[in-house]
């Protein structure tokens, strides 16, 4: 490792440096990266620079970039400008490194409208990144243009970029305590925007939310952190939260989905059969509708150490209360007497439930969505699988939506302790987890921690905000 | 600056210690010689006082000097930029910024890349590139050298004169090529047939077509020089297809001489359907021997994106019997895909061909893929296995363990 001097040094003390190091033909680029990482003076970097321009008559674009890096990092404005205006003559264009960096720094100074200007050069050699969008939002936000804000921001989403959780919850931040109805229905946008791509905001945002909505002059909303009951009703204002049902349509456009993506795909071969798969339908519609429907295999594992048919035996009994009609997927095999499939226990829940047997190289998944989706909106489905494989077959993230937000309303899963005697399952969802209003009060999950690191896991604790 | 990153790290690890002595870091873990000479520079930083006579905006000077002159140029060009042209200024930026970027790139390639579908599709494309040419750049190097001290021990040699004689005449290459050929054309005629199946190439994309091209040719010439070479079928080869102009770049006046059979027809059309067996690694059925009665067909397939069933879904759809190689069986499996290349394929198959040992023929499984033959009896196999477990989970979960063994030693006895 190497360390950047403390001062300025003279052009031979440079060169002597130069000669004692290792590789002397990238001294000066190694110097510059380890000047950036300790955050050297700039007055050192532009001693090097001087040193370089004076040996070579010339600095290569890779050192003025790391230069132009350190400036950035430190604030220094008006060498940023220098730079620039030294780039923009000594090149044609610039490429998105330098781009980059003069637009975060530029944005963060007072001349952040030439951050803008910069934005606008960019867009005409290729399409900027969403940190530069984010960079000039920001900066149009601390100055109060909301407007310009927005259009930025709507121009993003245009360009099929995602905005940061960051930019979400900087318009919030910079709207706190402003007047208009414009505005306001801007940042219930975003919370739709939020509501319609499922995403959660964490702890931070939560709150830069909440305050904003009480901040809003003369509109008497107040927010409290709360837990939903199981039966969907929010503690604090008592309002019930909608459920996940789909509507019809949406309900049918996703079934004619899992049957084209998830079940045929590129080739029906590669998970069923035409022949199986049309046997599965004329089996489901002659028996429809079912009330619960059963991943047989999946469920005949949660207990290692018991025989196979066992548990899949306590789960239907489990299941099969109050007349609940269910079906129960399974493969050829357990149907061959064996040590985990007897054949008499067998023979007992087919009297407690229907039953399909797919082929052995089959798979039994993509039956299990189509027969619970067939049977109508009622239907729940078992299985501990996340089913993520079969929702990344969906095409469009419109559809994996509407997916995963059945998904969560119709899945039953294992409870928790597993450890007991009995098999014990999780009711689905009675309620749906995703930003929602109904114009007085609003109704917002968040996560606790920044880091999203389960998709398929939703949270419990919520934002409640109602007006007054 | 990730890429300036990336460089930092390769550079910092190679860069020389001696600088952070300078601060005093670790001063004693160096020889004394270096301390000595580093102390004496240091000395002198202290003696002269830099900053005083020091114009730290010189740089600037320098550079906005002797440039007035373009900057009209500039101007009236820039408009005048194509989309080509101006990617090609913006690679060019690129790798004047540190990244890895080809140096020269061709307009077809240009045109692909602007083709790329995202940021980072670009990004790999030309990565690819990149590396590609640093490749032939080496290879070139490497080729020069090797003339130059060819060309210096022809001189000598021709110094030392012509001592040797020798009683057959220097034709080695040339009389192999026709052993090899005898032996192909006798295959063709009496040999077992092997089928490669040329039917996903729209499957593929343009690279792993290319490179499937590449296999088959390996394994092509493995055959050819093998002692009992296979009949080699290409089934299902469309002319014009991307397979067929591959070959054209490959083999060139050849493909028209090659001893093989290429047909567009099915292989189910060339052959009794009992006797094809499709070798697929999703196949449920794990081969036990190698039959000599049956045909084998291999999928002329790379997929670098994993898409499982490709290949069991052709079988099933044509109702064939499938297998894959018994690699559980006879290998402790580490990582890696169970798909094999085509010429490793090849290169099994031969060997079982002329042996049955499947040791010997799976010693084409690359090594990285597995951690040793399965050689011991299975309860020995069991104990290694728990071994194995039980430093990789801790002592608690003796249980899954054994579970583990269990399901592996019934595994093993099925097959």
């Amino acid at each position: 490792n190497i360390q950047p001097p403390e001062k300025p040094l003279q052009a031979e003390e440079w060169n002597r440096l130069r000669e004692s190091f290792q590789s002397p033909a990238v001294f000066e680029e190694v110097m510059f990266n380890s000047m950036i990482r300790c955050n050297s003076p700039i007055d050192v970097a532009k001693s090097l620079l001087t040193h370089v321009a004076k040996n070579n008559g010339d600095i290569g674009y890779n050192l003025l970039v790391k230069y132009l890096a350190l400036c950035v990092q430190q604030g220094q404005t008006s060498e940023i400008h220098d730079v620039y205006e030294i780039m923009k003559t000594k090149f044609k264009i610039l490429e998105s490194g330098a781009y980059n960096l003069i637009i975060r720094g530029l944005s963060n100074s007072d001349q952040w409208k030439m951050a803008l200007t910069l934005l606008e050069e960019v867009k005409k050699i290729m399409i900027p990144s969403r940190t530069n969008y984010e960079c000039c939002i920001k900066a149009a936000g601390r100055h109060q243009e909301m407007n310009l804000a927005f259009e930025l921001y709507r121009e993003m989403l245009t360009k099929d970029l995602v905005p940061t959780l960051d930019v979400l919850q900087a318009f919030f931040d910079f709207s706190r305590g402003m007047k208009g109805a414009e505005l306001q229905k801007e940042l219930f946008g975003i919370l739709l925007y939020l509501r319609n791509n499922q995403i959660y905001p964490h702890k931070m945002f939560m709150r830069s939310i909440k305050l904003w909505f009480e901040s809003i002059p003369g509109g008497n909303w107040r927010g409290q952190l709360t837990n939903i009951k199981d039966s969907g009703q929010c503690p604090v204002c008592n309002h019930q939260l909608e459920d996940s049902d789909l509507t019809e349509e949406e309900y049918d456009n996703l079934r004619e989905r899992i049957i084209r993506d998830v079940i045929h795909g590129t080739d029906t071969f590669r998970k069923t059969s035409p022949q199986e798969f049309e046997a599965f339908q004329t089996f489901v519609e002659n028996r429809l509708p079912f009330d619960i429907v059963i991943d047989g295999l999946n469920v005949s594992h949660i207990k290692p150490r018991k025989m196979q048919c066992e548990n899949l035996f306590d789960a239907v009994n489990c299941l099969a209360k109050d007349n609940a009609r269910l079906l129960v997927l399974g493969r050829k095999h357990m149907l061959i007497n064996s040590s985990n499939w007897k054949r008499e226990i067998m023979k007992e829940m087919q009297n407690k439930a229907d039953f399909f047997f797919a082929e052995n190289i089959s798979e039994d998944d993509a039956f299990l969505l189509y027969a619970t989706l067939r049977s109508g909106k009622h239907c729940k489905f078992v299985t501990r699988d996340f089913l993520r494989d079969h929702k990344a077959c969906l095409s469009d993230s419109l559809t994996r939506h509407l997916f995963r937000k059945w998904q969560r309303g119709h899945q039953i899963e294992f409870s928790p302790s597993v450890e007991g005697k009995r098999i014990n399952f999780l009711p689905a969802f009675r309620y749906d987890c995703v930003v929602q209003t109904t114009g007085d009060t609003w109704h917002i999950p968040y996560k606790d921690t920044f880091e999203e690191k389960y998709s398929y896991r939703v949270p419990r604790k919520w934002l409640c905000i109602q007006q007054k | 600056m990730q890429s300036a990153n990336v460089l930092l790290k390769k550079i910092v690890r190679s860069s020389v210690l001696p600088f952070a002595a300078q601060h005093g870091m670790k001063k004693d873990l160096f020889p004394l010689s270096r301390t000595l000479s580093l102390s004496l520079c240091l000395k002198e930083d202290n003696s002269c006082n830099p900053s005083e006579k020091l114009d730290l905006d010189a740089w600037k000077k320098v550079m906005k000097s002797g440039l007035q002159e373009e900057v009209s140029e500039t101007v009236s060009e820039r408009k005048e930029l194509s989309a080509l042209a101006a990617a090609r200024e913006l690679l060019e930026m690129w790798r004047l910024a540190g990244r890895s970027v080809p140096e020269n790139i061709s307009d077809e390639q240009l045109k692909t890349f602007l083709e790329c579908p995202s940021k980072s599709a670009k990004k790999k494309y030309l990565r690819y590139l990149h590396l590609k040419e640093l490749y032939k750049k080496n290879d070139k190097r490497k080729m020069d050298e090797k003339r130059e001290r060819r060309l210096e021990s022809q001189e000598q040699a021709s110094k030392t004169d012509e001592n040797k004689r020798n009683s057959f005449v220097c034709l080695w290459a040339n009389c192999m090529d026709r052993a090899y050929s005898w032996r192909v054309a006798q295959s063709m005629i009496f040999g077992q047939p092997l089928i490669f199946d040329m039917s996903y190439e729209k499957d593929m994309s343009v690279r792993e077509v290319a490179n499937t091209v590449r296999q088959i040719v390996l394994s092509e010439g493995c055959n050819r020089r093998s002692v009992d070479p296979f009949h080699i079928h290409f089934c299902n080869f469309k002319d014009d297809s991307l397979y067929h102009k591959e070959f054209i770049k490959h083999y060139r006046e050849a493909w028209g001489k090659l001893l093989i059979t290429v047909t567009d027809q099915c292989y189910t059309d060339v052959f009794p359907k009992d006797k094809l067996i499709y070798l697929t690694a999703d196949s449920p059925k794990v081969m036990k021997t190698f039959d000599h009665d049956k045909i084998y067909i291999v999928g002329s397939m790379v997929d670098r994106s994993i898409k499982p069933g490709v290949s069991l879904a052709r079988a099933k759809r044509l109702g064939l019997e499938t297998a894959a190689l018994p690699l559980e069986k006879y290998l402790l499996w580490n990582t890696g895909a169970k798909n094999l290349t085509l010429d490793q394929m090849m290169q099994i198959l031969l060997t079982l061909k002329d042996t049955g040992d499947w040791k010997a023929a799976l010693e084409f499984v690359p090594k990285r893929k597995y951690y040793g033959f399965v050689s011991k009896p299975v309860h020995q196999l069991q104990k290694t296995l728990n071994l194995i477990n039980t430093l990789k989970l801790g002592k608690r979960q003796e249980e899954v363990q054994k579970q583990f063994a269990k399901s592996y030693s019934k595994k093993l006895t099925q097959k």
